[in-house]
C-alpha cells in the first residue's frame, strides 16, 4: 500500500496537449475517483498512472518512487479493464492465475492465494468454468479477482461498470465499495458517471478539458462546487442557472427581481445565480427567487420533477411526489439564502 | 396470388429466399454438382472421350493401386501440403505479426506483400524459373557463384525440384494469408495486451498464451484454405516444366497434372477420372482431419 501524487502531469499527443499539469495527492488507503466528460483526460491519467501511456511532463509517484520511467509491472498496480480484458480461452481459475504469472510465490502459495481471492469475490464455484459461460457481473468479478490477486499497492479502475446494466451496476458499486472496506488499498477510479462518483469515492476529482476542476469529499463537491461545470456535473437534475447581477443589495436578476445573499458588493457585475432543484421549494420557506407556470411534471414516486417556465428561463424543482402542482399551475419557487451560488459570469469560478 | 397471401410470414420468406436461390441452385447443379456426379460414374468406365463408354467396374482403381506413377505422384503431393501449409503459415504469421506492430509504410509493405498474390501464376512461374537456370543466367545461381559457392542444380535434380517448385508457390499465397492474419490480429482487443503488460508476462507468454490462441479461428481458416490451395497446385509446377510436366522423372508432378496428362494427353478419361475421385476424398479426409484437429472447445 501506498501513498500516490501526480506532479504537474502533462500529456502531448504530437502538437495537442490533452492533460495540463494535474497535481494530485492521494493518501494510503483513500479511494479517489475521478470523474468527467468524454475526452476531459480522466482515463489518459489513469494509463499514465498504470504505464499505458508515456508521460509527457511532470511526474507520477507511487510509494516514494517516480515511477515515470518503470514498467507497468514494476509499478506495483493492478488495472481492471472497461471490456474486463478477461481472456475468453481460459478458465476463470487460469484468469485470475494470470495475474500471477510474472510473480516469485512458490505454486503452492499461487493455489493459496487464487483460492483466497475466490473466497472473498464468492466465485468459488465458478472456478472452472470459461467466461463464456458467465454472467457481465461476474465477468467483472473475475477482472477484479485478477488484479487482487497481486494485491498491488493501488488499484486502478478504468470505467469497470459501463458495460452492465443499471441494477447490476448498483450492485457492483456497492461490492467495490465493501471490498475496497475489506481490503483497503488505495484505489482510483474512474467513471463518466456522476453517481458512481458520488456514491463511492472518499474524495471526488472532476476533470474537464485536461484541468482538474475541484478535488473534494462528495460533499465538498456538491454544497459547494468551486465553479458552474462543477455545480452542473454534479447532482441530477443539474443545478439552475440564472443569469443576473451582483449589486451592493444583492442579486438583480433578468427579471428584475432583487435577491439578497452574502455576495453584495459595491462593484456591479454579471453572475449566475445557481440554486438546485432539491433546495427550492414550493412552500414559501426562505425568500422567494422567481415565480412561474408548471411547464411538465416528471414524477419519480418519491418526488416530482417540475420544469417552471419564469422570466429568467426554465427552473427544474422538486416538488411532492403525491401532491405535486397540477401543469400550467403558478408557483413561486424559494431557497434558502445559504443554498445558493453565486458564480462569476465570465470565467464560472463561484464568488464567496 | 390468392395463395402467397395465404401463406404465413415463415413462409413467405421461405418462397422468396429460394426465389433468389434458385438460380444459384441452378448454376451449382448444372456446373458444378452435375460434372462432379458424372465424374463419379466415368471413374468406372473406360472412355477416350469420343468414343464408347463402357462400363469395367473397379479396374480404374486396381489399376491406379499397381501403378507405381501415382505412388511416386501421390507422395509428392502430400510433400507439396506438408512443406507447404506449415511454412506459409509460419512465414506469414511472423511476417503479419511485426508487420501489425508496424507504422511506418505499412500501407507500402502490405501492398508488397499482397502483390505476388495478384500476380499471374504462370509469369511468376517463369520469372522464377529463370532464376533457378545456370550461371550465366540464372540469378541465384549467380549469386551462389559470385561468393565462391558451386552452383545448384535446382530444377534439374530429382531432389531439389519439388522445394524449387514449391518455393514460388508459397510466395505467391503469403500476400493474402498475411492480409487474413492482420485482420485477425486486429480483433484482439488492445485491453487483452494492456493487461498483460500490468501483469508483467514476457512477450512470449503473450503470444503463446494470447495472441495465437485467440487467433485459432483465423488459424483454421488459413490452414484449410492453404492445404486445399496445396493439394490442386498444376499452375505452378506445370509452368516451371513445360518441357517435362512433372519432371525430372515425375519428381515434380502433383496429382492434378497426372489427372491433366492422363485425361487430355493419353485421353483415358475413365483412369483420370478414377484419380479425381481420389483426389476428392484426399481433400475431404485432409479437411475433415483439421476441422477436427483445430476445433474449439
Amino acid at each position: 500500500m501506498a501513498n500516490l501524487s501526480l506532479r504537474t502531469l502533462t500529456k502531448s499527443y504530437g502538437q495537442t496537449e490533452v492533460l495540463h499539469g494535474i497535481d494530485l495527492d492521494v493518501a494510503d488507503g483513500e479511494f479517489v475517483v475521478f470523474v468527467g466528460p468524454s475526452g476531459c483526460g480522466k482515463s489518459t491519467t489513469l494509463r499514465m498512472i498504470a504505464g499505458l501511456e508515456e508521460v509527457t511532463s511532470g511526474e507520477v509517484v507511487i510509494g516514494d518512487r517516480v515511477v515515470n520511467h518503470l514498467e507497468p509491472k514494476e509499478r506495483d498496480i493492478a488495472m481492471v479493464f472497461q471490456n474486463y480484458a478477461i481472456y475468453p480461452h481460459m478458465s476463470v481459475k487460469k484468469n485470475i492465475a494470470f495475474g500471477l504469472r510474472s510473480s516469485k510465490m512458490s505454486k503452492s502459495d499461487k493455489e493459496a492465494r487464487i483460492t483466497e481471492v475466490a473466497g472473498i469475490l464468492d466465485m468459488t464455484h465458478l472456478l472452472d468454468r470459461k467466461p463464456a459461460q458467465l454472467s457481465g457481473g461476474q465477468r467483472q468479478r473475475v477482472a477484479i479477482g485478477r488484479a487482487m490477486v497481486r494485491n498491488p499497492a493501488v488499484f486502478l479502475f478504468d470505467e469497470p461498470l459501463s458495460n452492465l446494466d443499471a441494477q447490476l451496476r448498483t450492485q457492483m458499486r456497492l461490492e467495490i465499495k465493501k471490498l475496497h472496506q475489506r481490503v483497503g488499498n488505495t484505489i482510483i477510479f474512474v467513471t463518466h458517471d456522476q453517481v458512481e462518483a458520488m456514491t463511492m469515492a472518499d474524495r471526488i476529482v472532476i476533470m474537464k478539458d485536461g484541468h482538474i476542476q475541484q478535488v473534494g469529499t462528495p460533499s465538498e463537491v456538491y454544497h459547494a462546487p468551486a465553479n458552474t461545470f462543477v455545480a452542473q456535473f454534479i447532482g441530477a437534475p443539474s443545478m439552475n442557472m440564472l443569469a443576473g447581477t451582483l449589486t451592493k443589495d444583492g442579486v438583480v436578476l433578468a427579471s428584475g427581481q432583487t435577491i439578497a445573499t452574502q455576495h453584495a458588493n459595491g462593484t456591479a457585475r454579471s453572475i449566475l445565480l445557481g440554486v438546485r432543484p432539491d433546495d427550492l421549494t414550493l412552500e414559501g420557506a426562505g425568500q422567494a427567487i422567481v415565480t412561474g407556470h408548471v411547464a411538465v411534471r416528471e414524477p419519480l414516486g418519491a418526488e416530482t420533477l417540475i420544469y417552471v417556465k419564469t422570466d429568467a428561463g426554465e427552473i427544474i424543482a422538486k416538488a411532492d411526489g403525491r401532491t405535486p402542482p397540477e401543469v400550467g399551475a403558478e408557483v413561486t419557487l424559494s431557497a434558502d439564502g445559504t443554498n445558493l451560488h453565486v458564480f462569476d459570469a465570465d470565467s464560472g469560478a463561484v464568488l464567496r | 396470388m390468392q395463395f402467397y397471401s395465404n401463406l404465413s410470414i415463415k413462409q413467405k420468406q421461405i418462397v422468396w429466399a429460394w426465389g433468389f436461390l434458385a438460380l444459384p441452385v441452378l448454376f451449382y447443379g448444372i456446373i458444378r454438382f452435375y460434372p462432379t456426379g458424372t465424374a463419379f460414374v466415368i471413374s468406372f468406365q473406360e472412355w477416350n472421350l469420343l468414343g464408347d463408354r463402357t462400363w469395367i467396374g473397379w479396374e480404374n482403381y486396381i489399376e491406379l493401386w499397381n501403378d507405381p506413377v501415382f505412388w511416386k505422384v501421390f507422395v509428392n503431393t502430400f510433400e507439396y501440403l506438408l512443406i507447404g501449409t506449415p511454412l506459409s503459415l509460419v512465414v506469414s504469421f511472423i511476417i503479419a505479426y511485426h508487420l501489425d506492430k508496424l507504422r511506418f509504410m505499412h500501407g507500402f509493405l502490405r501492398m508488397l506483400y499482397f502483390l505476388p498474390f495478384m500476380t499471374s501464376a504462370v509469369a511468376m512461374a517463369w520469372v522464377w524459373r529463370w532464376f533457378y537456370q545456370d550461371v550465366p543466367i540464372g540469378l541465384f545461381n549467380n549469386l551462389l557463384a559470385a561468393i565462391g559457392i558451386p552452383q545448384i542444380a535446382f530444377l534439374n535434380s530429382t531432389t531439389n525440384a519439388l522445394p524449387a517448385v514449391l518455393a514460388p508457390a508459397v510466395w505467391a499465397g503469403l500476400g493474402f494469408q498475411v492480409i487474413i492474419f492482420m485482420a485477425g490480429l486486429r480483433a484482439i482487443p488492445q485491453s487483452y495486451y494492456e493487461a498483460a503488460k500490468i501483469d508483467g508476462v514476457g512477450w512470449w507468454t503473450v503470444l503463446t498464451q494470447i495472441t495465437i490462441p485467440l487467433l485459432r479461428p483465423t488459424i483454421v481458416f488459413i490452414v484449410v484454405f492453404s492445404s486445399i490451395g496445396f493439394l490442386r497446385i498444376f499452375d505452378h509446377v506445370f509452368n516451371m516444366t513445360t518441357n517435362n510436366p512433372g519432371g525430372p522423372l515425375n519428381s515434380t508432378k502433383p496429382l492434378v497434372l497426372m489427372i491433366y496428362d492422363i485425361a487430355f494427353n493419353g485421353f483415358n478419361m475413365g483412369y483420370a477420372a478414377a484419380q479425381t475421385v481420389v483426389l476428392f476424398l484426399i481433400l475431404l479426409l485432409v479437411s475433415l482431419a483439421q476441422l477436427w484437429l483445430l476445433r474449439s472447445d
